[in-house]
């Protein structure tokens, strides 16, 4: 259990208990993997395919039809679309919101400085059906109900981004700010150009972790859209897939669906992982 | 100098605190304010008219509002407990395989266990109501393989609500499986080092060290692992609409059918109250009770 490597235990009967755990692994891996391997494999079987028992696992003529079909349910590209400017702009918005406050509470002094931090940073354990009802009201009375931009406004600051970007901004020495500002930088001007590039992987996290939570989410556009499909993210389109022509038929449309709108936030984890976990490691240690 | 920074603190404070105060704080305060007054949620804030307690009243009633209210409020408890109860062993054991060095394809076990995490609620909902499938899902199949009949799983009163958490806790291992590993990375070595000198198995070594080093970690975790739980809303929303008879009818989908599509804009702003004075209890007591182990 220690994880050293040169462990006396482990060297003394090290098969039986390697391949346990080995096994163990894989099983959990399996586990894990298994439902989105699912999801891929159905999504590219025939209808018949799909409703035959037992069931298919790998579907002998792969096609694409199903993906062709959601497209004919469906609005896909323009929900794609809706969806990449609702996580874009929220994003851009909350990295600029969070430096900037991140900076002050790391390098300013002013009064009630730790009373402001804690009243935001609760706000972070606040679940958001807590204030989904007068919300809903008060973007409605603004104008800003049944529009992407209903969506996207109240979201462009949050009490997450803040404290992540305090904590690696305090990291910055004070030597690397006061010879900037030695040589009459401005103070917006030293944050984006001096730094913001040193703390780099941490900007990257929080865009990643901006961009798809705010990709995925569903509880709040479906409650300001009130049914406007014209603005409807791929999420909400996709929960409509469900409904239309229920029973074992539409599995693999479903599934269709399901993988498009999986695609984006899982490539962006690929290519981008050492940056999420870094950050939630560095969160909860700090924190 | 100094008054120069002041301002600059207020430049760069102003857009985070005004769209944080405005689109949260204030919000709060109003649900608040709302879970006193009569108020429908199509008219404006001001054709609110106050009524004592008297929401809570009937949330809290023998009418149907009472019942399905506090239906809801205890499947939210079952569903978190059986959430944390689930959550906080696996990520233990998870973090172990993964950080262990004895057997190689940790990284590449995180890499699958967050990918999951990723994926949009909806489309684990999506999945998985197909995987549950009584006649022709995955799940019952492979079951009759090892000689376990058909589950009714999300179509039974009994099964649905476990089925529901059983799909989350599939998509949320990842991300606290990672929190463990923090955790477990705090450990110095010398402690197991010390502790094999003295003899200790491995068996003495969890009890003795990892467990009671990881209490801070693990802390944290069910902290999050309760207020992810109460938001569960998708499965609920997509697949069973809070049924079988009421059974998966949980606080965020009850919350927002009674305060947005009936449009009871108070009763709802009540029952919001409650959950947010239910979750400070239940945090505050997990604090507590962490820190009088802490004592001994």
């Amino acid at each position: 259990m220690s994880g050293g490597s040169s462990s006396r235990l482990s060297r003394k009967r090290p098969s039986g208990r390697k391949a346990l755990l080995a096994t163990l692994m894989l099983l959990v891996a399996v586990a894990s993997a298994f439902p989105l391997v699912w999801m891929v494999l159905s999504s590219l079987k025939t209808p018949a395919e799909s409703m035959q028992v037992p069931p298919v696992w790998i579907p002998h003529t792969p096609s694409l039809d199903a993906y062709e079909k959601v497209s004919g349910v469906v609005n896909v590209g323009r929900s794609m679309w809706n969806s990449l400017v609702i996580a874009t702009i929220t994003t851009a918005g909350i990295l600029s919101t969070s430096m900037m406050a991140g900076y002050a509470f790391a390098k300013y002094h002013f009064p009630a400085k730790s009373l402001l931090f804690s009243l935001l940073i609760a706000t972070m354990f606040l679940p958001p059906i807590v204030t989904l009802i007068p919300l809903y009201r008060l973007v409605g009375s603004i104008g800003l109900n049944a529009s992407l931009a209903g969506i996207i406004v109240p979201n462009l600051a949050n009490a997450f981004g803040i404290f992540l970007m305090r904590q690696f901004i305090a990291g910055v020495p004070d030597d690397l700010i006061d010879a900037a500002r030695m040589d009459g930088a401005s103070e917006l001007l030293i944050l984006f150009k001096i730094v913001a590039p040193s703390v780099a992987p941490a900007i990257a996290a929080l865009a990643l972790f901006a961009f798809v939570y705010h990709w995925n989410s569903y509880l709040w556009p479906l409650t300001v859209l009130q049914g406007n499909a014209d603005a409807y993210p791929i999420v909400i389109s996709l929960s409509r897939l469900l409904s239309y022509n229920r029973g074992a038929v539409n599995t693999g449309l479903v599934m269709a669906g399901a993988t498009l709108a999986v695609l984006p936030p899982l490539i962006l984890f690929v290519l981008l992982q050492r940056f999420f976990v870094d950050s939630i490691v560095g969160s909860a240690i700090k924190g | 100098m100094i008054q120069r920074y002041r301002a600059s603190a207020g430049i760069m404070l102003a857009p985070a605190v005004t769209l944080i105060g405005i689109f949260i704080l204030l919000p709060m305060l109003l649900t608040v304010w709302l879970s006193f007054q009569d108020w429908s949620t199509q008219t404006p804030f001001s054709s609110a008219s106050f009524i004592g307690l008297d929401n809570f009243r009937e949330i809290f009633g023998a009418s149907s509002v009472g019942r399905d209210f506090k239906g809801a409020l205890t499947n939210t408890a079952i569903y978190t407990a059986l959430s944390v109860i689930l959550i906080l062993p696996l990520s233990v054991a998870f973090g172990l395989m993964v950080y262990q060095h004895d057997v190689a394809g940790g990284t590449a076990l995180r890499t699958v266990l967050f990918s999951t995490y990723m994926v949009p609620m909806i489309a684990v909902a999506l999945v998985w109501s197909k995987l549950y499938s009584p006649s022709e899902g995955p799940l019952n199949q492979m079951l009759g393989l090892i000689g376990i009949g058909p589950q009714p799983f999300l179509s039974s009163p009994r099964s649905a609500l476990v089925s529901i958490v059983l799909l989350n806790v599939w998509q949320q291992m990842g991300y606290f499986t990672v929190l463990a590993i923090a955790g477990l990375t705090q450990i110095p070595g010398s402690l197991y080092e010390a502790a094999k000198l003295d003899g200790a198995n491995r068996l003495e070594q969890f009890r003795f060290i990892t467990l009671p080093l990881m209490r801070r970690t693990l802390l944290f975790s069910a902290v999050i692992a309760i207020i992810n739980a109460v938001q569960v809303f998708e499965p609920v929303a997509l697949i069973t609409q809070g049924g079988p008879v009421g059974s998966t009818n949980v606080l965020t989908y009850h919350i927002r059918r009674v305060g947005i599509e009936r449009a009871q804009g108070g009763l709802g702003s009540a029952m919001a109250v409650m959950l947010m004075l239910s979750l400070i209890v239940v945090v505050c007591a997990l604090f507590a009770l962490a820190n009088r182990k802490d004592q001994e």
